[in-house]
């Protein structure tokens, strides 16, 4: 038997081996170019068509009051969406059986959840594209329920979202946040580098069918949450104050009130209250101007709250005492002016001393006291009580007031300032003048927030500011002294007063001045007041805003009572346990 | 040269040494191949259960997060209940309804000669217009029915035992500690 061998078989093998061998360095060469030389590239390509990125966003700081109740806090609400593509039937299991639900009936099922229409959801879902949204922001409670009812074709977005706990309390201080969680107003806005925290990153990989493939993912930048801010208000006389104030300007007919309570002895703002106020959940549902707070933001000329300045003036510099004997006339010519600067009322001549000036909050008494002193020091003065100077205490937009400098002085202007007209301020700087009096003349920068506390517990504090001793103890003493006979005797100052309480403190009927020069017929009605004048430790500053039903200080004595009442009880003051001071306030 | 001195060298050379080779060289081989492959199977034996528990590991890990993820949603859900709850728009609301409001007169009582100040009023609704809620809040999800206090209170009224434990309780906390001129909380609860 012959075998028909054509050739060499041993050449022919070791040419199939060469040809084997260079097909393999082919192969390996190829393997070594995709595995080593182009591997990173490739993982890219292959990581990003797999690889989903999200942010991973940082919650935003609270909010808390100086008892720690939460003012303000970050929780999620979801947008409800859908595939509209994807739309169709469900499948559910009812008592063992599979039972086919029509879209008609699902559609009727979110809607009860979302308090909405089937129709208008049916709407919604309707189409071929793969994103519809059926509604956004909705509660976490809503959203559970709709996700109970496993449809397919439902997809949630969680979304971070500011909640207010107490509504419109210390609404018109929080501010509020945008639709896109950017701060827009208040200390969100201010204190926006506190709360806000850093978003963070992470990347999970998805198989073919998009469903996530577990434990791929990898946090790639950690989200940094925002840090808490601390605010020096209390809460509950927060709400107290702002529950008489909204009565006031009701029962008013103001255009708004507004109430500061100081902790004299630290100059921390313990309520700052207002109404209208907003409420940052809604802030839509007020005008723009309540939205903010005019505590910081509205200056008015003050009237004869400031009338307590000028005195105090007059004594510090020696020109003046509590008994200073003046005859105050109904009307007196302003030297050199040609004015003629009368009181509210028709009166003879009066016999008053400084302190009977303050009682009758009579102008022409107190310009005839003040101009002993040069209006130059006076103005220095008004700088050290903080007029025409921001407090800086942390509301963004704060106003300034109006104190034009000395040059800008004209003759009826070095008077009239001495009873708060030509010059104004805004509430926070009006209730300071008082705490500097009540703290032994010593002005104290007010202070909101208390700091601004980490994760770990460690809180940092505002920059502290020295004070500004603004008259002597022995000035002040006297001051108060006399501001406690305005609430002793002064016919509207008696219903400020509190029983048990040496209460001292200044009526303040200041005309409104009109944009375009001259005043209107409407006025801004005042009280300040500090009690206890044995132990003085809080100032409570209202005013309230071109009321219709009444055009002097009886509007804001009432609610300055109330609230000081509160005050008191909130913060368990005894009733004072001595007399006031024996002054003439007549000769 | 002399013949003694030749040597088949080359013969010597190429002689062919004998030696068992299926015996001496194959066994050794065989024996690394055996270990070879039990020991790749016994890797990938382990690959695979230590893959098993670590994708078991992943689920459980996943089913944990998902939990987690729920009970936030839960905690979020109370936690803003009690943000209703606690509000004070809620608490004053729920106050009128037991009753409660606001006396515009208070009156004081210095501890230092137990001297009364004011005159004692009873609050009246039509006097005290603030005692009614007048503070918006749009977060206000959930109010008090009030109905589990009165039925917690008519409970109690009914039960004897509970109510010598407050007469006793009230007798012993009769006394008044002094803070620092102070008014003290008070110790009824």
């Amino acid at each position: 038997m012959t075998y028909l061998t054509p050739g060499d078989p041993p050449k022919r093998i070791k040419k199939f081996v060469a040809i084997i061998a260079v097909a393999a360095l082919a192969f390996t060469i190829r393997l070594v170019d995709l595995q080593i030389v182009q591997a990173e590239a490739i993982n890219e390509i292959s990581y990003a068509n797999r690889a989903v990125t999200r942010t991973l966003p940082a919650i935003r700081g609270e909010i808390l009051d100086s008892q720690g109740e939460i003012l303000a806090r970050t929780v999620y609400r979801y947008d409800i969406n859908a595939a509209p593509s994807k739309v169709g039937p469900v499948t559910r299991s009812v008592g063992g059986q599979d039972v086919l639900v029509p879209v008609e009936q699902i559609a009727q099922e979110i809607a009860v959840l979302l308090g909405t229409t089937a129709e208008d959801v049916l709407l919604k879902i309707a189409g071929t594209g793969e994103y519809a949204q059926i509604q956004k922001s909705v509660d976490a409670d809503a959203y559970r329920k709709i996700r109970a009812l496993n449809i397919p074709w439902l997809y949630y977005d969680p979304i971070p979202d500011r909640l207010y706990p107490n509504g419109a309390v210390a609404g018109n201080l929080l501010g509020f946040l945008g639709a896109e969680g950017q701060a827009q107003e208040g200390l969100e806005l201010s204190f926006d580098k506190c709360l806000a925290g850093a978003n963070g990153e992470e990347t999970f990989e998805k198989g073919v069918d998009g469903i996530k493939i577990p434990s791929s993912t990898i946090t790639t930048k950690p989200a940094v949450n925002g840090k808490n801010l601390h605010l020096t208000i209390d809460a509950d006389l927060q709400y107290y104050a702002q529950q008489v104030l909204t009565d006031t300007v009701a029962y008013r007919k103001a255009d708004w009130a507004m109430a500061v309570v100081i902790e004299v002895k630290t100059g921390k703002i313990l309520a700052a209250a207002e109404a209208p106020s907003v409420d940052p959940n809604d802030p839509g549902a007020v005008s723009v101007d309540d939205r903010g707070s005019r505590i910081f933001r509205f200056a008015f000329e003050p009237g004869s709250t400031l009338k307590s300045v000028t005195a105090a003036t007059a004594i510090d510099q020696g020109k003046a005492t509590p008994e200073t004997q003046v005859s105050a006339p109904y009307g007196w010519k302003v030297p050199g002016t040609g004015y003629l600067v009368t009181d509210s009322h028709m009166h003879p001549v009066e016999k008053l001393t400084l302190t009977g000036i303050l009682r009758d909050s009579s102008n022409t008494g107190i310009m005839i006291v003040g101009k002993e002193v040069d209006y130059k020091t006076r103005y220095t003065y008004l700088k050290k009580f903080g007029l025409g100077q921001k407090t800086n205490v942390g509301y963004p937009g704060e106003e300034v007031g109006l104190l034009n400098s000395l040059e800008n002085w004209d003759g009826i202007k070095k008077y009239v300032s001495m009873f708060g007209q030509g010059i104004s301020v805004t509430p926070i700087q009006s209730a300071m003048m008082y705490q500097a009096i009540a703290n032994d003349g010593k002005r104290l920068w007010p202070t909101l927030v208390e700091g601004c506390e980490d994760s770990s517990g460690n809180m940092v504090k505002p920059a502290s500011r020295e004070g500004v001793q603004a008259i002597s103890p022995s000035t002040a003493a006297s001051t108060m002294d006399m501001l406690e006979k305005v609430v002793e005797q002064g016919p509207i100052g008696k219903t400020a007063g509190i029983p048990g309480y040496r209460v001292a403190g200044k009526t303040g009927t200041a005309q409104i001045a009109r944009a375009g020069g001259g005043y209107s017929g409407r006025y801004a009605v005042s009280f300040v007041g500090i009690a206890p004048v044995d132990d003085p430790q809080y100032v409570v500053a209202v005013t309230v805003y071109q009321p219709r039903t009444i055009n002097n200080s009886l509007g804001a004595t009432p609610p300055f009572k109330s609230i000081m009442q509160q005050v008191l009880r909130t913060y368990r003051v005894p009733p004072s346990t001595t007399k006031s001071a024996n002054i003439a306030t007549e000769w | 040269m002399s013949i003694a001195n030749l040597r088949p060298a080359r013969f010597e050379a190429i002689r062919p040494t004998l030696s068992i080779a299926g015996l001496r060289a194959s066994r050794p081989g065989m024996f690394f191949g055996g270990t070879v492959a039990i020991g790749a199977l016994t890797i990938a034996i382990l690959n695979l259960l230590l893959h098993i528990a670590t994708s078991n590991a992943v689920y459980e890990l996943s089913s944990i997060q998902k939990e987690k993820k729920e009970l936030i949603t839960t905690t979020q859900i109370l936690g803003e209940q009690v943000d209703s709850l606690s509000s004070q728009q809620n608490l004053s609301n729920s106050a009128q309804k037991l009753g409660m409001i606001s006396n515009s007169n208070p009156v004081f009582l210095r501890l230092a000669d137990q001297k009364v100040f004011g005159k004692p009023k009873a609050a009246l609704n039509t006097a005290g217009r603030v005692s009614r809620n007048l503070v918006p809040n749009a977060a206000l999800i959930q109010q008090s029915t009030m109905l589990a206090p009165v039925a917690e209170v008519l409970t109690v009224a009914k039960e004897p035992t509970t109510a010598g434990n407050v007469a006793k309780t009230n007798t012993a906390a009769g006394q008044v500690i002094s803070f620092g001129g102070a008014i003290p909380a008070s110790p009824t609860h």
